[in-house]
């Protein structure tokens, strides 16, 4: 027996488990290959078997098969119309990915500061929560397309509307969010706060903002997608730019593989701006597990 | 002027207007001298809980006073620190500043705060464990933390609501001896609720035993035995056997009570 038997297996043991740790690492990216691969898959053996018309359902080899032929369709700008436009690039595609996402996230920020000043202001001010919970309440079911004509009304053509409307997708909601969670703030912690000498304002800052902010990322993370889809409405309807008014075009010129590349766009895109937001919210609210974070 | 605390001819009706009042203390007096260490003893829900937040100022009696070193108790105060069962700790805080929450908020400098959760963490026994969030802690952990918190602020009277009950057995009995070390080298009051007889035999110069709700005195125990006490020594089993009398009474009481309704 000597030492290089023993080490043989040690090494291999190594190697093996830093395949395995490989493996475990790539284990949600397989997952969601997969997860598409079966809708993929499905869409391609209908059109093989031709139950899918190409023309209204063309399946992804075919509307990813001619990329520059897509390409050219989008323009940040907004400027030729789309419809016939020459050139474009890659870079005109991500330009209009961008705008779009500029829209969510600016009016996501705002929705979610405003709501949690709003809200915290309902609970501080007696008086102010009186008068406005009853109007949000009011406010909170109407849907964001009922707000479309408003917007276009009050802001006109263009970013502003987009903007709007995002904000109107989750002001609400996000308001009565803050409030329930500044109602189920753990008594003991204001106690505490009340012992150790906190005022009312002292009490808001130190103990209810931190106490209230990991639940309100997550409902504004499930809101994510509401205004997304409230983004496009907006853009197909009083923008004139963005992924929204791509889409809009390629239903008025009957361009099914441009509908069907928009709208793998859109997907990815939202899909990306959760994963970022979930990072966000591990980076900058350490204090809540990763276990509560939730999703993929 | 009496120095300490007083309380006299407290009562506290929870929900006093509506249709279905709860009294939870009625017609209490208790004084606790500088110094002493009482611990109330009684079975649960019987209002020692509630007499403990009208002492702390979070709630008012709806009858008598509460007076503290001669002065109306009306507010919260860091002179009065109450330690719940959960140590409630800020989980978004590290131990550290947990500890040096009161401090901070009473405008000290982040040196003196810096100097005052060193010697705070050595006197818990926490060392090293000032960065560390609440989550990674024990709950004995978390529960030293507490107290080093409570003790920032040198209150005059530490309050106790059931400190230990959340604790397994070994390390209750352990924090029964830090609590009693630190209670000595700060000559603060402490009044303890608990329901255990072990844990008020160990700890009180003091016990007064409550009835079932609504919580009055039935019994004033006081215990000159030196600590740390043997549990084993005739005079103390001699105690617990007293203890367990009255209490038993009362268990029973309110058992009958929840069967009549």
């Amino acid at each position: 027996m000597t030492d290089e038997t023993l080490e043989t297996p040690l090494v291999a043991n190594r190697q093996e488990s830093f395949g395995m740790r490989l493996l475990r690492r790539m284990e949600p990216v397989l997952w969601v290959m997969a997860s598409l691969s079966i809708f993929v898959g499905f869409w391609e053996f209908a059109w093989w078997r031709g139950w899918a018309n190409p023309l209204l359902l063309p399946p992804p080899h075919i509307f990813l098969a001619n990329l520059p032929d897509q390409f050219r369709f989008f323009d940040p700008g907004g400027t030729r119309a789309g419809a016939l436009a020459t050139g474009g690039s890659i870079f005109s595609v991500l330009g209009v990915i961008a705008w779009s996402s500029l829209r969510v996230t600016v009016g996501l920020a705002l929705g979610f500061l405003l709501s949690l000043a709003i809200g915290i202001g309902i609970r501080y001010f007696r008086i102010f929560g009186n008068l406005v919970l009853p109007l949000v309440t009011m406010l909170a079911p109407i849907s964001p397309v009922a707000w479309l004509p408003v917007a276009v009304f009050i802001f006109g053509i263009g970013n502003p509307p987009a903007i709007f409307l995002v904000f109107i997708a989750i002001f609400f909601i996000m308001t009565l969010a803050t409030l329930s969670q500044i109602d189920n703030v753990p008594v003991h912690y204001i106690q505490l706060a009340r012992i150790m000498g906190c005022n009312k304002r002292q009490i808001y800052r130190h103990v209810i903002l931190p106490a209230i902010l990991p639940e309100l990322f997550v409902t504004l993370r499930m809101n994510l997608f509401a205004a997304w889809m409230v983004v496009l409405i907006a853009e197909a309807v009083g923008v004139g730019s963005g992924l929204g008014q791509v889409t809009m075009m390629a239903r008025n010129t009957f361009n099914a593989s441009l509908v069907f590349f928009t709208m793998t766009l859109i997907g990815l895109t939202g899909f990306a701006f959760d994963q970022t937001l979930r990072y966000v919210q591990r980076k900058v609210l350490w204090w809540v597990g990763p276990s509560n974070v939730g999703g993929l | 002027m009496t120095l300490g605390l007083k309380i006299t001819n407290v009562s506290k009706t929870w929900n006093p207007d509506g249709a279905d009042p709860v009294p939870a203390v009625r017609n209490l007096t208790l004084d606790v001298a500088l110094g002493e260490f009482v611990v109330l003893l009684g079975p649960s829900g019987c209002g020692k809980s509630s007499l403990l937040y009208i002492v702390a100022g979070l709630e008012d009696a709806t009858e008598g006073s509460v007076t503290f070193d001669g002065l109306e108790v009306t507010e919260p105060s860091p002179e009065r620190s109450l330690i719940f069962q959960e140590a409630s700790l800020y989980p978004w805080s590290t131990v550290q500043d947990n500890i040096t929450f009161g401090l901070k908020i009473a405008g000290q400098s982040p040196k003196k705060q810096e100097e005052a959760a060193e010697r705070l963490l050595r006197l818990v026994g926490l060392v090293g464990a000032g960065e560390r969030r609440p989550h990674e802690l024990s709950g004995g952990m978390r529960q030293r933390a507490a107290l080093a918190r409570a003790l920032a602020m040198e209150p005059k009277v530490l309050l106790m609501d059931e400190p230990f009950a959340a604790l397994d057995v070994q390390t209750r009995a352990r924090m029964q001896g830090h609590l009693l070390n630190i209670w000595e080298s700060s000559k603060a009051s402490v009044l303890l609720v608990t329901h255990s007889i072990d844990e008020a035999l160990a700890l009180a110069d003091r016990v007064v035993v409550f009835t079932a709700r609504p919580g009055q005195i039935k019994a004033e125990i006081p215990i000159t035995a030196p600590r740390p006490r043997d549990m084993r020594s005739p005079e103390m089993i001699e105690l617990a056997r007293q203890c367990e009398a009255l209490l038993g009474e009362e268990v029973e009481k309110s058992f009958k009570e929840q069967e009549l309704t």
